[in-house]
């Protein structure tokens, strides 16, 4: 069966693709020590793995989007995986927020001036995309146990 | 006739099995495994690092390291 | 009155077996080892029509050859302990491959009830499979059944205890050809007439026989009857009529399904797409790095607080119980022993339960079978199993959950590599040492000195793994033989089913020989030295020269004075093996600093040690004996205290000839002087 994938779906793996690659790219710039300006603005720590972590997550976004240009459709597979691993580093990053807010109560000194937001990261934020992804193919997904990609849907 | 070992087959090509060889408990497990003469193989991949290789046959997925594939002589279907 | 009755549940790996397992138990389940071996034995119970169950869990198998110690432990329970019913787990979205074993299971001769699981998920795939008929083609009872959300499972419960009344042995389902049948015949009759093979089930045994079975062949060899047998055997080429036995059971079973199923195939499956993106050429590493990296993030970061609050928590009660208690002994053991010790051992629970929280989501949903496919090209350069990198990389947070990890290592002689080169993987409790000393020490290059000696611990690991494969684990290499399960959304339940077992197991094997080991310490630094004056646990004399651990340390001085350590040190060393971390502390007790880590520094840099015995040191913290936590946990991975203490020596050793060279040859150099 051939059918493309339209435009909606590239245009999503390009928009999640740049941000994702820039964001990550911006946390490996701060952790090497140069200041880019915008870490506080935007909440980027100097973090070389975890912006590793998220220039990976653009690249399987781009992948799927230069896959689905070169006219393969399995190239949305891409999309799909992309969005399950943004998802997972939100969830993963919201964990560890809510584990630093928990410490700060138990041993509070060695949280003093510290508040929530200095854990708040870019993988939060970044991961709302997915979830309106996730929300607007969710009949493509039937998490009913196994991963069905539903042809056509 | 064109007897190859799976080792020797390209990605996304179909094979036939025709002979397990090798060490007795490895030879063994490939037949268990469902690779018994006859049986159609398609090759799925290579791990990003070359080895080991993916499978399909039986309507299942199984890896193989290319040491074990070398001891399962194969025909190319189309 | 109630009937007490045995089942053994069978399946392939990956059927999901576990989830029908633990819907049939609930909670009420019991893990434990085989006996002799550390494979796996969980058994739960259950009652049911009046019917009481034990319900035995045997080990995920493809086959019942000897190929693997799990076949064999599954196929030995079978025969040996004859429980009542077998039931086996099929994955209905892969009857071909799954129906092998059923084969095997019928033609020993076992009371069979077949659970045709996750028929949900064929369903979805757009299989279609009629299961009357399949039980009339096998003449076994075939339930469908969905394990993850508990469907079928009244209705398999009930089909096992109507079988348990009908006395049926249908050997015979499967025919082979006549040269095979033949045979079999012929060797029938000789076991038959031989009380030695009353045991087995003749037609199993003389099929296993020409099969070239290496167990079954073994056990024919002690019986008077062998050389009839061999006689029989030699007249046919056993490598031809085990590709028969083998190539004739799968034409049964696809006789079969066409008869009795519709499957839906050619068709790219949420599977195959998920597979293009994680195990791509190129992205297929980054993504499993990248996972490595959240699962190291939630097993440790993540704990933090957790272990804070038990930190604090068992702080309070020691403290609690010191002022409370009035003799004074008997506080400082209650609460600088015991209270300590129990504290101790639970502040890893954090990390052991989430870090199998994680490899349990992995292991269910598929994942780790692509980990292991993606890494074993690294990892089978130095003799080991893709699977082994996951507890390797878990091992720089903490050495006990990685070495609990190892589970997932199926075979035996790769897992033990494992277990015994994972201390070598630098943990978070030795970060401090290293620290305070590079700090002292170093300066600027601190960061430098540190990041070797994570590189250092990585190649002594390697190195190791190699030499123990090439002499004492000396074997073929264990051929790489893996299914690449569909992927599968993981169940809450089972999750944390799993995480809680794990957690389970660690307390109470791995608690009690931790604890010994606590309270032994503080013993050996509360007892007063003979000739000293000091008082049973006083302040005074805990861990200094007047406690038996400070005649301990000076007693081994003349050992590590050639590693440029003095009597401080060693003490410190031992102390050391209850926590990593302690050596710090101590040596501040015994520098006379108290917890200043700014005045311990001090005292170092200005000559209590020099740079190079420094270096020794951290090497030496880096190599030796690890703490008591992983030496319980080694001593339960393992079974056996040979394994453990080899573990310590080998360690020790290294550490003390690195440590010995840095010093001695750096010194003769002039080297960081």
């Amino acid at each position: 069966m051939k059918r493309s994938y339209g435009s909606k779906e590239m245009a999503f793996a390009a928009l999640a693709g740049v941000l994702y690659a820039f964001f990550g790219l911006l946390h490996i710039v701060e952790g090497l020590g140069i200041d880019t300006g915008m870490a506080g603005l935007l909440f980027i720590p100097g973090d070389i793995l975890g912006g590793f972590c998220l220039v990976v997550i653009g690249a399987v976004f781009l992948n799927g989007l230069r896959e689905m240009l070169q006219g393969i459709n399995a190239g949305v597979s891409f999309v799909y995986v992309g969005i399950l691993m943004s998802l997972i580093f939100a969830a993963v990053y919201l964990l560890i927020m809510g584990g630093n807010l928990l410490d700060s109560l138990i041993v509070p000194d060695d949280y003093e001036g510290w508040n929530v937001m200095e854990t708040f990261r870019p993988g939060i934020y970044l991961g709302l995309i997915s979830l309106f992804g996730i929300f607007h193919w969710k009949d493509k997904f039937s998490l009913n146990e196994v991963l069905v990609f539903r042809e056509g849907a | 006739m064109n007897e190859k070992t799976l080792d020797f087959i390209e990605p996304e090509t179909s094979v036939k099995v025709l002979k397990v060889t090798g060490r007795k408990s490895s030879r063994k497990r490939i037949l268990d495994m469902g690779l018994t003469p006859g049986t159609r193989v398609d090759v799925i991949k290579r791990a990003p690092l070359g080895d080991p290789v993916e499978f399909k046959l039986k309507g299942y997925n199984l890896s193989l390291r290319k040491k074990e594939a070398e001891t399962v002589l194969v025909e190319i279907v189309k | 009155m109630t009937e007490k009755i045995t089942i053994a549940l069978a399946g392939n790996p990956n059927v999901g077996k576990t989830s029908i397992f633990n819907s049939i138990t609930g909670s009420k389940q019991h893990v434990g080892n085989w006996p002799g071996v550390t494979v796996e034995r969980k058994i739960g119970k259950k009652v049911h029509n009046d019917v009481m169950m034990e319900i035995v869990d045997l080990p995920g198998t493809y086959s019942l050859t000897a190929y693997s110690l799990d076949e064999i432990i599954a196929r030995d329970f079978i025969i040996e302990e004859k429980p009542d019913v077998v039931v086996q787990v099929i994955d209905a979205t892969n009857l071909e491959r799954n129906m092998y074993l059923t084969t095997q299971l019928m033609e020993l001769g076992v009371r069979l009830v077949i659970a045709l699981n996750m028929t949900d998920l064929a369903l979805a795939k757009g299989d279609n499979i009629n299961e009357k008929k399949m039980q009339e083609f096998l003449e076994v009872p075939v339930i469908s059944t969905i394990g993850s959300k508990g469907t079928g499972i009244e209705g398999l419960l009930d089909a096992v205890t109507e079988e348990l009344h009908k006395t049926r042995v249908t050997e015979n389902v499967f025919n082979y050809d006549n040269q095979i049948e033949e045979r079999a015949e012929k060797l029938g009759v000789v076991l038959d007439s031989d009380p030695y093979f009353a045991h087995y089930p003749s037609r199993w045994f003389s099929l296993k026989l020409l099969e070239g079975d290496e167990n079954i062949i073994k056990k024919a060899k002690e019986s008077g009857s062998y050389p009839e047998i061999q006689k029989i055997l030699n007249e046919t080429d056993a490598e031809i009529l085990e590709a028969k036995v083998a190539d004739q059971r799968y034409k049964t079973i696809q006789t079969m399904l066409r008869q009795v199923c519709n499957i839906n195939t050619c068709r790219l499956t949420g599977s195959d797409m998920v597979d293009r993106v994680v195990t791509n050429k190129v992205l297929g590493i980054p993504i499993f790095l990248s996972l490595m990296w959240a699962a190291f993030e939630i097993t440790f970061t993540f704990a933090t607080p957790f272990m804070n609050m038990i930190d604090i928590f068992f702080g309070w009660m020691a403290e609690t119980a010191t002022t409370v208690i009035p003799v004074p002994w008997m506080a400082s053991l209650v609460g600088e022993g015991m209270i300590a010790g129990v504290g101790s051992v639970i502040i890893f629970l954090p990390n052991i339960l989430l870090l199998f929280f994680m490899i349990s989501l992995m292991e269910d949903s598929g994942y780790m079978a692509r980990a292991a496919f993606i890494m074993d090209k690294i990892m089978s350069k130095v003799g080991l199993h893709g699977k082994s990198f996951i507890p390797l990389v878990m091992g720089f947070g903490c050495n006990v959950p990685a070495i609990m990890a190892t589970r997932t290592i199926e075979d035996t002689r790769d897992r033990l590599i494992t277990i015994l080169i994972t201390p070598f993987m630098s943990c978070g409790a030795r970060l401090p040492v290293y620290v305070l000393l590079a700090g002292a020490f170093f300066g600027r290059d601190a960061g430098v000195v540190i990041f070797s000696l994570y590189a250092l611990g990585i190649l002594v690991a390697v190195v190791s793994a190699k030499l123990m494969r090439s002499t004492i684990l000396k074997g073929e290499d264990t051929p790489f033989i893996m299914e690449l399960p569909s992927y599968k959304i993981p169940t809450l339940r089972g999750s944390l089913i799993h995480m809680w077992e794990r957690g389970k197991i660690y307390l109470k094997k791995a608690g009690t020989i931790i604890l010994i080991g606590v309270v032994g310490v503080w013993l050996l630094a509360s007892i007063p030295a003979p000739g000293s004056s000091g008082t049973f646990a006083s302040e005074e004399i805990y861990g200094t020269t007047e406690s038996m651990i400070g005649m301990i340390g000076q007693a081994l001085e003349p050992l590590v004075t050639p590693l440029g350590f003095d009597w401080k040190i060693a003490v410190a060393l031992v102390f050391g093996v209850v926590a990593k971390e302690i050596v710090v502390g101590s040596m501040g007790v015994l520098y006379g600093v108290g917890d200043n880590e700014e005045n311990l520094s001090n005292i170092l840099a200005a000559g209590a040690m020099t740079p190079l015995a420094a270096l020794g040191l951290m090497v030496f913290t880096l190599l030796y004996v690890p703490c008591f936590a992983c030496i319980g946990v080694i001593k339960r991975e393992t079974g056996s205290w040979k394994w453990t203490l080899f573990q310590l020596a080998y360690g020790t050793t290294l550490a003390w000839v690195f440590a010995f060279v840095i010093y001695q040859v750096g010194t003769r150099m002039g080297l960081l002087a």
